[in-house]
Parts: C-alpha cells; sequence; structure tokens
C-alpha cells in the first residue's frame, strides 16, 4: 500500500511464530514475536509493521517480548495486533499508543433463542428497524443525552450505574469483561473537551469499521461450549463493534498532547515518537491511566446501551419481550485496551500492564476473572471478520498466559485501503452483492459500504487458524452475517 | 522558517489531494506558502468529512487563534480544533482565512450547522494523528504538508 516492505532479520521459531532478534536494533530490550501462517506471513512483510514489533521492544520494562497477533497490520507507533506487557516495579511504562484512540474498541455478542427459519421471514424489517433505531454515522449523537455529572458517573462506575437506571441487568454487568469496570478511574481529570463529545455519543455506534450484525450460527466445532454458550447451530445472535466514541478519542488526543517531551524528560529513548509514553509510577502515567480507565467505562456503557437499542427492536418486530427472546448477553470483550494483570514471568507472580492494541484478552479455563458459568471452558473471545463473510467465536485455552499475556487476535485485519476498496467498487451495488450472498445491508453512505466491504479485509478464517494452532485460543463457532446495519 | 512569503517559481496554487494509509486516510498538501497551506488543509480535512456542497442556510464567522512555535504541531492543533468543532456543536466549515505569526496561527471561518439531508457525511474522523506528519518546504519553493488521520 505504498509503504516500504520490511527487510529486517526474521527467524522461524515454529510452524506459527517468527522472531525479529532483539540484536536487529540497538535499544531493543526484548525479542519480537510474530504469531502467523506462510501465507499471511507474505503480507505482513508488505509494509512496516514488523518494524513496529521491533520498535515496541524499546519500551522500558517491557517483559518477554513484543508480540504481533497474526492480523497485525501497520499501525501509530504500535502495531495493530500488537501486544506488551510492562513491570511498574522495572520502570515499566504506559504508552497511549498501545492502546489507541478508540480506547476500549471492543466486542459483544447477545444471543437469541430464534433460530435462522424464525428470522428470514422478517430480515428486512429488522435490519431496517435497526437501521432507524440505533444512532450511526457520522455526526449523529445518541438517544440518551447525559449530563456532565451523570457522564462523570458512567465513566466511574460502567454499566453497573446504568443497571442501576433500568438499562442494564446484573447479568449484563457479569458477562462484561471485568465487569465492566476498571477501577480506580478519575473522571474529574477527564477534559472537558472530552465530555462535549461524549455528550449525546453514549448509545451510538459511529462510522468506519464499526458494526452491528445479525448472524446465524453455521459452524460448530466444540459442542460442549457452545451449548455453555447458548450458540447452537442455526441459532441467531447479534454482534455489536463500537468503541468509546469522541469522548475516548478525546481522551487520547489529550495525553498525547500532555506527553509531549515527556520521555525525553524521564530519557527514555525511542526510535519513533509516536510511542510516546511516560513511567507508569510518574505523575503523567497516573493522570493518563485515570483517564483511560475512565474513557474504558464509557466505552462499556456505549456497547451496553447499542445492546439495549437493540432487545427493544427485537422485542418490537417479533413482539415478545427480550427475556422471551432469551437475548442474553453472551460476553463484551476489549481489543483497545491497557490492564493491570498477574502474570508469572521467570517463574515469579508479578502485576504488569498488558497493552492490547488490536488484541483480544484469552483467559485459559479456571481463571478467577472469567464468569463462574464459563470457567469451565474459558473466557469467551469474539472476533468479527467482515460483512460477507464470517466472524468467529472462541475461547482461551491453556497456555496463552505463557504465550501471549493470555491474548489472542482481534478480526480479520485489512487487505485493501480505503481509498483502494473505493476504486474497487466503482460501477458496483455493494449492497446487491451482498444480498445475492444473502446478507441484508443498510448503511449511511455507499462509501461507508465500499470501503468495508468483504473484500477489503482479510480472511478471518486463516487469522482464527494460526491462533488455534499457536495455541492462543480455541475454535466454538462460526457466525456468518445475515443483516448488517454500518455507519 | 516562519517568515509567509511567496516565491514565483513555486507551486502557484494551494491543492490538497488523499493518499492510501492501511485503515485509514492521507491527506497532502502543497501551496506556494505557510497561510495557504493552512487554509487547504483545514479544506481538505473537511472534504473527508462531508461530501461537498454549495454553501446555503444561516452562517456565522467563528475565530480561531493558537500558539505553537513549531509548525507540524501546529498543523495538528489546527485540523484538531477543527475537527472538534464539528464533532462538539455540528458545525461545517469553509471560506477559511488563515495567517501564521511568529506565535502560531490566528484564523476564521464561515460556519454553518451539518444537515446530513443536503450534505452527506463520508467519514467519521477518530483523530488526527502524529503518524506521518510534516510540514516542510517543498522542492520547488512552495511547502508540502502531510497527515494521517485515524477512520
Amino acid at each position: 500500500m505504498g509503504t516500504p516492505a520490511f527487510h529486517g532479520p526474521l527467524e522461524r521459531v515454529d510452524d506459527c511464530c517468527w522472531r525479529i532478534p532483539r540484536s536487529y536494533k540497538p535499544g531493543m530490550r526484548v525479542d519480537g514475536l510474530i504469531f502467523s501462517s506462510e501465507r499471511l506471513m507474505s503480507q505482513v512483510l508488505d509494509d512496516q509493521a514488523p518494524e513496529q514489533v521491533a520498535n515496541v521492544a524499546f519500551l522500558p520494562g517491557i517483559q518477554r517480548a513484543s508480540i504481533a497477533m497474526p492480523d497485525i497490520h501497520w499501525g501509530y507507533g504500535f502495531p495493530i495486533g500488537g501486544v506488551c506487557a510492562t513491570d511498574p516495579a522495572e520502570g515499566g511504562v504506559i504508552s497511549p499508543g498501545g492502546v489507541g484512540y478508540d480506547i476500549n474498541c471492543g466486542v459483544r455478542v447477545v444471543r437469541t433463542s430464534l433460530d435462522v427459519e424464525e428470522v428470514r421471514p422478517r430480515l428486512q424489517e429488522l435490519v431496517e428497524a435497526l437501521f432507524r433505531r440505533v444512532p450511526l454515522g457520522v455526526g449523529r449523537g445518541g438517544a440518551y443525552e447525559f449530563d456532565a455529572r451523570t457522564l462523570k458517573r458512567l465513566m466511574e462506575q460502567g454499566p453497573r450505574e446504568l443497571a442501576r437506571r433500568g438499562l442494564a441487568t446484573a447479568r449484563d454487568v457479569e458477562f462484561t469483561e471485568a465487569g465492566g469496570r476498571l477501577e480506580d478511574a478519575d473522571p474529574d481529570r477527564v477534559s472537558e473537551r472530552a465530555l462535549k463529545r461524549g455528550r449525546d455519543q453514549c448509545g451510538s455506534l459511529g462510522s468506519g469499521n464499526h458494526f452491528l450484525e445479525v448472524q446465524v450460527v453455521e459452524r460448530v466445532l466444540d459442542e460442549a461450549a457452545a451449548e455453555v454458550l447458548g450458540l447452537p447451530l442455526g441459532r441467531v445472535c447479534v454482534m455489536i463493534h463500537s468503541g468509546s466514541r469522541g469522548l475516548g478519542y478525546q481522551v487520547c488526543d489529550d495525553a498525547l498532547k500532555a506527553l509531549r517531551g515527556v520521555p525525553e524528560k524521564y530519557r527514555i529513548r525511542l526510535p519513533d515518537a509516536q510511542l510516546a509514553c511516560a513511567p507508569v509510577e510518574s505523575a503523567e502515567g497516573r493522570a493518563y491511566l485515570a483517564t483511560m480507565r475512565a474513557a474504558g467505562n464509557f466505552a462499556w456503557c456505549n456497547r451496553q446501551l447499542l445492546m439495549w437499542q437493540t432487545r427493544e427492536v427485537f422485542e418490537q418486530v417479533f413482539g415478545r419481550s427480550w427475556e422471551e427472546l432469551g437475548m442474553q448477553l453472551v460476553y463484551d470483550v476489549a481489543h483497545n485496551i491497557a490492564k493491570l494483570e498477574e502474570h508469572v514471568i521467570d517463574g515469579r507472580a508479578r502485576r504488569v500492564w498488558v497493552h492490547r492494541k488490536g488484541a483480544t484478552r484469552a483467559f485459559p479455563p479456571q481463571h478467577p476473572e472469567i464468569p463462574e458459568a464459563y470457567r469451565a471452558i474459558g473466557q469467551p473471545v469474539l472476533i468479527p471478520g467482515d460483512m460477507g463473510r464470517a466472524s468467529w467465536v472462541l475461547v482461551g485455552r491453556p497456555g496463552s498466559m505463557e504465550r501471549s499475556f493470555g491474548t489472542t487476535c482481534h478480526g480479520a485485519g485489512r487487505a485493501m485501503s480505503r481509498t483502494a476498496a473505493v476504486r474497487s467498487s466503482a460501477g458496483r451495488r455493494i449492497d446487491h452483492e451482498l444480498a445475492e450472498r444473502g446478507v441484508v445491508a443498510r448503511a449511511q453512505s455507499w462509501r461507508g459500504l465500499a470501503e468495508e466491504q468483504p473484500d477489503a479485509y482479510k480472511d478471518v478464517d486463516l487469522v482464527v487458524d494460526v491462533v488455534e494452532r499457536a495455541g492462543l485460543s480455541k475454535k466454538v463457532a462460526r457466525l456468518r452475517p445475515i443483516g448488517v446495519v454500518k455507519g | 522558517m516562519r517568515a509567509t512569503w511567496t516565491d514565483p517559481q513555486a507551486t502557484s496554487e494551494a491543492v490538497y489531494e488523499q493518499f492510501e494509509h492501511t485503515a485509514d486516510l492521507g491527506l497532502r498538501v502543497t501551496a506556494p506558502d505557510l497561510d495557504s497551506l493552512f487554509r487547504e488543509a483545514a479544506e481538505g480535512l473537511f472534504a473527508i468529512i462531508v461530501e461537498p456542497a454549495p454553501a446555503a442556510g444561516p452562517s456565522e464567522r467563528l475565530e480561531f487563534e493558537l500558539t505553537g512555535e513549531r509548525l507540524d504541531w501546529l498543523l495538528f492543533d489546527w485540523l484538531n480544533e477543527l475537527l472538534f468543532v464539528f464533532e462538539s456543536r455540528r458545525l461545517v466549515l469553509d471560506g477559511f482565512e488563515v495567517r501564521l505569526g511568529e506565535r502560531g496561527l490566528a484564523a476564521s471561518a464561515q460556519a454553518r450547522p451539518f444537515a446530513p439531508g443536503r450534505q452527506p457525511a463520508l467519514h467519521e474522523v477518530k483523530a488526527i494523528t502524529y503518524h506521518g506528519l510534516k510540514v516542510q518546504p517543498a522542492a520547488d519553493g512552495g511547502w508540502l504538508a502531510e497527515v494521517i488521520v485515524d477512520i
């Protein structure tokens, strides 16, 4: 895509892992590790994403390795699909670039008790109603407008605050990663600008790659796990992909501005200014963490309200309550976030800051942070693919903690730039093409559909194959989209 | 570096174009002088956000003042300011006038309420990024700026 290819050293570790040795650049504190396959690797080397993996290895306090998932692509400082853990006890840093602009961008899946045959006859009506009800697209706020005080409560409490207001249930909260609340969020440090941008955006989808999809379970690979998750073959569910909206983007922006000159202050040598960071145990580091957590909690509220509106639309279309329709939250995962977690490193339990930039937590069975009901199968992992082919539900598996700090991939990764995708759709009707594949799609603009067309993405099946073979997570079910709503 | 001047051999008019970046969009601007470079960058940003449409409806003139010595960060702050106005007040801006001085920038623009029915939206710009951000003299004596926006 017009960017220089990577020509640095690469050593094959095993069938699905490559190493960029620490010796590649003076200043790298650890190796780089890229989980991939022969086929995907050829695309990975097309741009500077591997260079970014090496650059992340410069960060003070980084543990084990700078890691990349098979859906890696070129990002800002950090690669998208990058994972890095830093230990505050060793001068470890926190870096907003390792979280991203869309703080706590993530995915949730809501199941239903409806089979695809029951939904098909109403699908057009359902997609149309979702499109009209759920606020989406550019410059559109949500159906909910919160004053500054309430907004701060949402940022402090996450969806628990919505439960208090009758817009979430205790079960919804329980089945959200981290219970939808990162502790020690400090909304008072969130800027006026961020509050203004977020004021009416809680419960709105946004645009770009965010979506709401009606999907059907078309293949089950682990029947026992699918049963526990309530996703048997032929069952309809809804996948929601969105983040912290303008509020989170502004928090990141504010942090990057506040960090101008800070790495120099702490004599941190960086190969790329976009890796701007501060020691976790510094005033600047703590300030970012307090606002990052607030934006993260806001994002969980956003996805909760998107789900709430989805339930209301289903009630209206199918004439039954959402409880009767079995619309329980399967799980909600973050894929742009940094979290303080305990990991065993060099034989010792340590609390490290795990940055996941376009990567999903995938804790193995029995991990205490997994809801009781799922503890035997592992943490559910929700992987959005593209709007024509598939998305996936996986679960964490033993070994992932040691291999990748309990992390797996987050999506398909783009294969085409936005401009190339628009060029390739000249003279085509993407919505008609999708209809031929059995997908009813509604989008705010033809350009949005063109940019997000299936061919613009890599094949998510290939990505998921790698993370399974690498032992990072395990396939449970393949979901096929039948209804798509885009901003 | 900071003086605004026009070289007769330089780029005769300010232009912007979009360029590719994997998941996002790049904006490349060339102009004979810094004032028009910053003006054109502002036009280019709104061309990413909304479809072009003839000006219509009531409007107001907004004034901006930004301080900053580094040209690339000043461009970043300028575009960021415009994005904030669009996001927080739902205003679409055009008719930019920009003047760079020793300590920063003074500008004004015509602002109209965003009316998606008349002027459809194209992209939600999440943020202006520092990735590949540059403001530099061009080979022909004019100026070149590049910025990537997160979509």
